[in-house]
C-alpha cells in the first residue's frame, strides 16, 4: 500500500458513503466508524485496507467528511 | 555480502532459495508478519465466567446458543483438515510467500478448532462427537418453499470437492490447471464460507452476548477469530486477484461457485430465528456488503441478480428449517 490520501467506499445495499482520507490509518478508522454508526456493524482492518484507492493530490487537497 | 557477479552461479543452487527482496515487502509477506505479530493462545483464555453464564440462561437460550457454537466447533474443524489443498497448491505454483502464509493460515485454523473444543468442554460439558452431535443444526433439511433454490452444506460438500480437485490438479495437472482448481477452492473456502456466509454468524453471537451481558469469553474469543480471519479471507481473494489479471477468464470460477451454492446465502440464516430479539433484516442485508467486498477484493463484477435475491423480502426461508 503506498502512501498518501485515500478513498474508500461503502457497499452495504442502498449506502453510497464515500471517504477521502489523508493516510490508511485514518481511512481505516472512519470506515470502521461509519459501518458501527450508519449499519450496527463491523468491518475487519483487512478488509478496508485491501479496498483502497489512491486519491490524487489535487483532490487530497480537499480532504472531505462525507456524506452518509 | 551482496554482489551483483551472479554469471557463475549453478542454476540448481539458486532454486534453492526461495526469498526475495520484492516479496518481503509484498502484501502476502506482510500478512505472514502480522499473523506471528498478533498471535494469541486458548490457554490465556479464562472461561469462569462464560461456565457461571451457562448456569443460569434458560434452555431456549441454551439451545439457540448452542446452534451456533456447534456448527462453528465442526466447521473449525473442518476448514483445519481441508487447508492442506491450498498449501499443496501454493508450492507447486512456487509462491513462498503464499506457501509461509497458508503455514499460519492453518494454524490458526487449529487454534479456532481448540478455542471452540475447550469453550465447550469447560463451559458446556460437551466434547465426544456424540455429546455435541446433538445440537447441530442440518441445513439439508431446509425447504424454499418457492422451490427456486437448494441450499447444501457448503461447508462440508464444497470445500473437500473443490480440495480434492486442487489437489488433483497440483499432483498432475498443469499450471493453468492449478490455477483454476485454486480459484474455485478460494472462491469457495476464502470468498464464499468465510467471507460472506460466516460473517453474519460472527456477528450474530457478538450481538447476542452483548445484549445478554454473558459469555465474555465466548465474545472475546470470536474477536480474536474474526481478526485472524480478516487476513485468511483477503489473502485467497488477494491470489485470486493476481491469478484473475494474469488470466481473466479464471473470473467465471468464482461466478459459478457463487451460482452453484446461492440458495445457501440468499436464505436466511438460522440462527436468526434460533436467538430471540436479533434484528432479522441487519444480518441479511450486511451479506450483500461482504459479497460486494469480496468482488471488490478480487477485482471482478458481482453478480447483481444475486444481491437482487439476497434483499428481495419475498424470498425468507431461513436455511437449516423445513419451512420457511
Amino acid at each position: 500500500m503506498t502512501e498518501g490520501a485515500k478513498r474508500w467506499t461503502c457497499v452495504e445495499a442502498g449506502c453510497s458513503y464515500e471517504l477521502v482520507a489523508a493516510d490508511v490509518p485514518s481511512a481505516i478508522q472512519g470506515a470502521q466508524r461509519h459501518i458501527a454508526e450508519a449499519h450496527g456493524s463491523f468491518e475487519l482492518e483487512e478488509m478496508i485496507e485491501d479496498v483502497l484507492e489512491d486519491v490524487p493530490e489535487s483532490e487530497a487537497g480537499s480532504w472531505s467528511q462525507p456524506t452518509p | 555480502m551482496a554482489t551483483t557477479d551472479h554469471q557463475d552461479l549453478d542454476p540448481s543452487v539458486v532454486a534453492k532459495f526461495h526469498f526475495t527482496r520484492e516479496m518481503i515487502e509484498g502484501p502476502v509477506y506482510r500478512k505472514y508478519q502480522k499473523a506471528m505479530r498478533k498471535f494469541w493462545s486458548v490457554e490465556d483464555l479464562n472461561f469462569t465466567q462464560d461456565a457461571r453464564d451457562w448456569a443460569t440462561i434458560d434452555d431456549d437460550q441454551k439451545r439457540g446458543l448452542l446452534g451456533v457454537t456447534v456448527r462453528f466447533l465442526a466447521g473449525e474443524q473442518n476448514v483445519t483438515n481441508e487447508l492442506v489443498p491450498m498449501l499443496a497448491a501454493a508450492q507447486a505454483l512456487r509462491r513462498f510467500d503464499w506457501t509461509v502464509y497458508v503455514a499460519t493460515f492453518l494454524m490458526e485454523e487449529a487454534k479456532h478448532a481448540e478455542f471452540f473444543m475447550r469453550w465447550h468442554k469447560e463451559v458446556v460439558g460437551a466434547l465426544e462427537p456424540e455429546e455435541v452431535a446433538q445440537h447441530f443444526l442440518v441445513r439439508g433439511k431446509t425447504i424454499d418453499p418457492s422451490g427456486r433454490f437448494k441450499v447444501h452444506d457448503v461447508l462440508h460438500e464444497a470445500l473437500p470437492y473443490y480440495g480434492r480437485r486442487l489437489l488433483e490438479s497440483t499432483l498432475a495437472g498443469t499450471e493453468a490447471e492449478i490455477e483454476r482448481a485454486f480459484i474455485a477452492f478460494s472462491a469457495a473456502y476464502n470468498a464464499f464460507v468465510e467471507g460472506v456466509l460466516t460473517m453474519p454468524s460472527y456477528e450474530i453471537v457478538i450481538d447476542t452476548t452483548t445484549s445478554w451481558n454473558a459469555f465474555p469469553t465466548l465474545r472475546q474469543g470470536f474477536k480474536l477469530i474474526l481478526m485472524d480471519e480478516g487476513r485468511h479471507i483477503t489473502f485467497g481473494t488477494y491470489a485470486c486477484k493476481l491469478l484473475i489479471e494474469k488470466d481473466p477468464s479464471y473470473e467465471e470460477e468464482v461466478h459459478r461457485v457463487f451460482d452453484k451454492y446461492r440458495g445457501n446465502i440468499v436464505g436466511l440464516v438460522e440462527y436468526q430465528k434460533a436467538v430471540p430479539g436479533l434484528d432479522l433484516g441487519k444480518y441479511q442485508v450486511m451479506k450483500v456488503r461482504h459479497y460486494r467486498n469480496r468482488c471488490r477484493e478480487m477485482g471482478i463484477t458481482p453478480d447483481d441478480t444475486l444481491i437482487e435475491q439476497i434483499v428481495d423480502p419475498t424470498i425468507d426461508f431461513v436455511v437449516g428449517v423445513e419451512a420457511g
